[in-house]
């Protein structure tokens, strides 16, 4: 067993991060050792980098110990330099009891390098700053190139012959000639509107002033743009670092900020655990990163209710309540099996689709009021094997079969079956029969499958009718 | 109806008070013609009215004749709410668009919300009421729900009242208890009349109005639903509509209806 990584203290002592743990032992007996856990660490950096969204919407992990922040543009909001928002994370960090270094550089490669190697200037970088191979440094250095600034003052054709093309590539992202851009966590919002307090807030009603505010923000950007967001999420970062996600959909792009504050409400009044505001929240984001066109519509002159859009916001308030998934539409289905002709969808993912049947004027429905899906078995008595119910037991009751009409034959989706063109595979055809027993209720039954079609036929009830 | 409880229960009582004093403007007619003049025209449009099966398996029958009542009002294009409870959905099986498209319905107007219980529930179905996107809400409550009391019940009735919505509560069941709904009725299958072969007829319910708040007595009625015209008949049907059943089985079949 090795260390993996040692704290001050022990680095104080002669440890050293893959130091085999024997060794170590018999340096120091009485050395406290832990097991490593990489999954621990990975969500600590990520529990860092929600923190760290307060500077800047990109941030990226660069495991197992570095952040790395895109700020191009926000350092106007710390006092309008890098270095004091730089200091302002340092702070921070400190005060979690976090050593960190951190280095400002124009590429990612740079800044990483120049925070691991503690430099200053981009010269004075060893060779091992390059990320490539260990061989291709261990060559540099019998070369007698110690840094980069070395390699810098070097046609880099010949290095690239020597070591492959990959050379040339990490020594201009080393040397900020080409900058590859980082890889955030989450994509960049569309827009994104902030709020600093000097003194932290706790209160929900100011959190929902302040979330208030902010969709005013936005709705001002929104509307230059022509557009209405369909996702609003609002970050809340509380002064001891930890972030709290809230996040509300809409069924129709809006940019209506009552609305908004409406459903925040809604949200936050739902969350199964209350928001804990600790010591108080210094900095509310609110980002919308979906958004669609939305035109501006003027309001006509009569007081008249428009239904569309309370029945979007209705959708919207009960989403935000229930959850999507509860709120839905009927579509219609692409198949004549009863249970799959028709589908209910979240009414957030789109208005109600499709044609439906109905029944002629001089006919009874022939469809169910209600479907039991599963069908529910049931015990049915028939005169022939192959004939129409006399009678049937459901839920420990007796019905007597007093009409009936059938049967509708449907047969099974053969199509969908890995075999189902080959005789027998088909899949098992269903008899439905309409049936109202003595005391006037109305049942949809099945015989599943024909005699014939192998097996013994089991009976169904499938619906009821009104 | 305990009178007193309500007059004495301090939230909005003034509220109530007018509402007690004032009459339903709106009738919604339920077309049978018997019904409507024992109705005097119809149910109020802006009411709460409550529904409960007859029998333990009529809550299908209950849910059904209420749907069919909120398809009674002019179509237009406001959602027509059903909500219910997953206690209601495992037991009683899903709603059924086919079906509904076959009974007259659009199933496109229908908006399904089910909550997860029945706080969840009352609090959808007053904010579907409050909100001008809904012509009908259909509120469905399986078995014992303590939470329909009187209070909740009186808080729909002032909703629908309010924003002019047809409130439909549907009890399947449950054993009737103390509520403000406008009406409540009893609700049974029964039996169609036969088309020719024996085959089973159109729906057909057996409703019983046990209270009415404005005073009208109880009675019994048999209707049957006609999808075509999205309106309800007196049973046995009259008119052209079962012409073809009109044959020589017909007098078992009275006999056994009218039994």
């Amino acid at each position: 067993m090795r260390l993996v990584a040692c704290d001050t203290a022990a680095l104080g002592l002669g440890m050293t991060p893959g130091m085999a743990l024997a060794d170590a032992r018999a340096r120091v007996p009485d050395l406290a050792v832990f097991d490593h856990d990489p999954q621990a660490d990975r969500q600590l950096l990520e529990w860092l980098a929600d923190g760290c969204e307060r500077y800047t919407p990109s941030c990226a992990l660069d495991p197992p110990q570095g952040l790395i922040l895109d700020i191009s543009g926000c350092a106007h909001i710390f006092g309008g330099t890098e270095a004091a928002l730089a200091r302002d994370l340092k702070m921070r960090l400190r005060r979690h009891g976090f050593t960190a270094r951190i280095a400002l550089g124009a590429t990612p490669d740079s800044a990483r390098a120049k925070a691991r190697f503690g430099v200053r200037t981009l010269n004075a970088l060893p060779v091992q700053a390059l990320d490539c191979d260990a061989k291709v440094h261990g060559a540099l250095q019998r070369a007698g190139l110690k840094t980069v600034g070395d390699l810098a003052a070097r046609p880099r054709a010949a290095f690239a012959a020597r070591f492959g093309k990959d050379y040339g590539r990490t020594l201009a992202r080393l040397l900020e000639e080409e900058d590859p851009r980082i890889t955030p966590r989450r994509a960049a919002p569309v827009i994104q509107v902030a709020l600093n307090f000097a003194e932290p807030v706790a209160r929900t009603q100011d959190v929902l002033a302040a979330i208030t505010h902010l969709a005013q923000q936005s709705a001002i950007q929104l509307q230059e743009r022509g557009e209405g967001g369909r996702r609003f999420e609002i970050c809340l970062f509380r002064s001891d670092g930890h972030v709290a996600r809230l996040a509300v959909d809409t069924g129709t792009p809006t940019r209506d900020a009552a609305l908004l504050d409406r459903l925040f409400g809604e949200r936050i009044d739902t969350l199964s655990d209350p928001l804990d505001p600790g010591f108080g929240y210094d900095m509310i984001h609110m980002t919308i990163p979906r958004s669609e066109h939305l035109v501006h519509v003027q309001a006509g002159l009569e007081s008249r209710v428009d239904v569309k859009a309370e029945k979007a916001a209705l959708i919207d308030r009960l989403s935000v309540r229930l959850g999507p998934e509860r709120i839905r539409h009927f579509h219609v289905g692409n198949s004549h099996i009863p249970e799959r002709a028709t589908f209910e969808r979240p009414a957030q993912a789109g208005p109600p689709s499709g044609c439906w049947t109905t029944a002629q004027v001089q006919e009874p429905q022939m469809r169910p009021f209600r479907l039991f899906d599963p069908p529910q078995p049931v015990e049915v008595t028939a005169l022939l094997p192959d004939g129409p119910p006399r009678q049937f037991r459901w839920r420990r009751h007796v019905h007597l079969v007093h009409s009936v009409e059938g049967p509708e034959r449907i047969a099974a989706e053969w199509w969908r079956r890995p075999a189902g063109h080959e005789p027998g595979k088909g899949g098992l055809t269903r008899d439905y029969y309409r049936v109202e027993d003595s005391e006037g209720r109305r049942f949809w039954l099945f015989r599943h499958g024909l005699y014939g079609e192998g097996g013994d036929p089991r009976w169904y009830l499938h619906g009821l009718f009104a | 109806m305990n009178i007193k409880a309500i007059l004495s229960a301090p939230a909005s009582n003034r509220m109530w008070q007018q509402y007690q004093s004032e009459k339903p403007q709106r009738l919604l007619p339920v077309g049978a013609p018997l019904v409507d003049q024992r109705l005097q025209g119809g149910i109020a449009q802006d009411g709460l009215h409550e529904f409960f099966g007859a029998d333990q398996s009529d809550g299908t029958a209950a849910a059904a004749f209420a749907m069919l009542m909120a398809l009674r009002l002019p179509e237009t294009e406001a959602h027509i709410l059903w909500v219910s409870g997953d206690k209601e959905r495992q037991a009683s099986g899903r709603l059924y668009a086919a079906g509904l498209a076959q009974m007259g319905a659009d199933p496109a107007r229908l908006l399904l919300v089910q909550a997860a219980d029945m706080r969840d529930a009352l609090r959808a179905a007053a904010d579907g009421i409050r909100s001008k996107a809904a012509g009908a809400v259909i509120l469905e409550a399986q078995g014992h729900a303590r939470l329909i009391d009187l209070t909740s019940t009186r808080r729909l009735v002032l909703a629908a009242r309010e924003a002019g919505v047809l409130a439909l509560l549907v009890r399947g069941d449950a054993v009737p208890m103390p509520s403000a709904a406008t009406t409540r009725w009893q609700v049974r299958s029964a039996p169609s009349l036969p088309l020719p072969g024996n085959v089973p007829g159109f729906a057909t319910f057996d409703i019983n109005l046990l209270r009415h708040r404005g005073g009208i007595a109880p009675f019994t009625a048999r209707v049957t639903w006609d999808h075509g015209d999205r309106i309800f008949h007196d049973a046995p049907l009259s008119g052209g509509l079962s012409a073809g059943s009109a044959g020589g089985k017909t007098d078992p079949e009275l006999r056994r209806q009218s039994a």
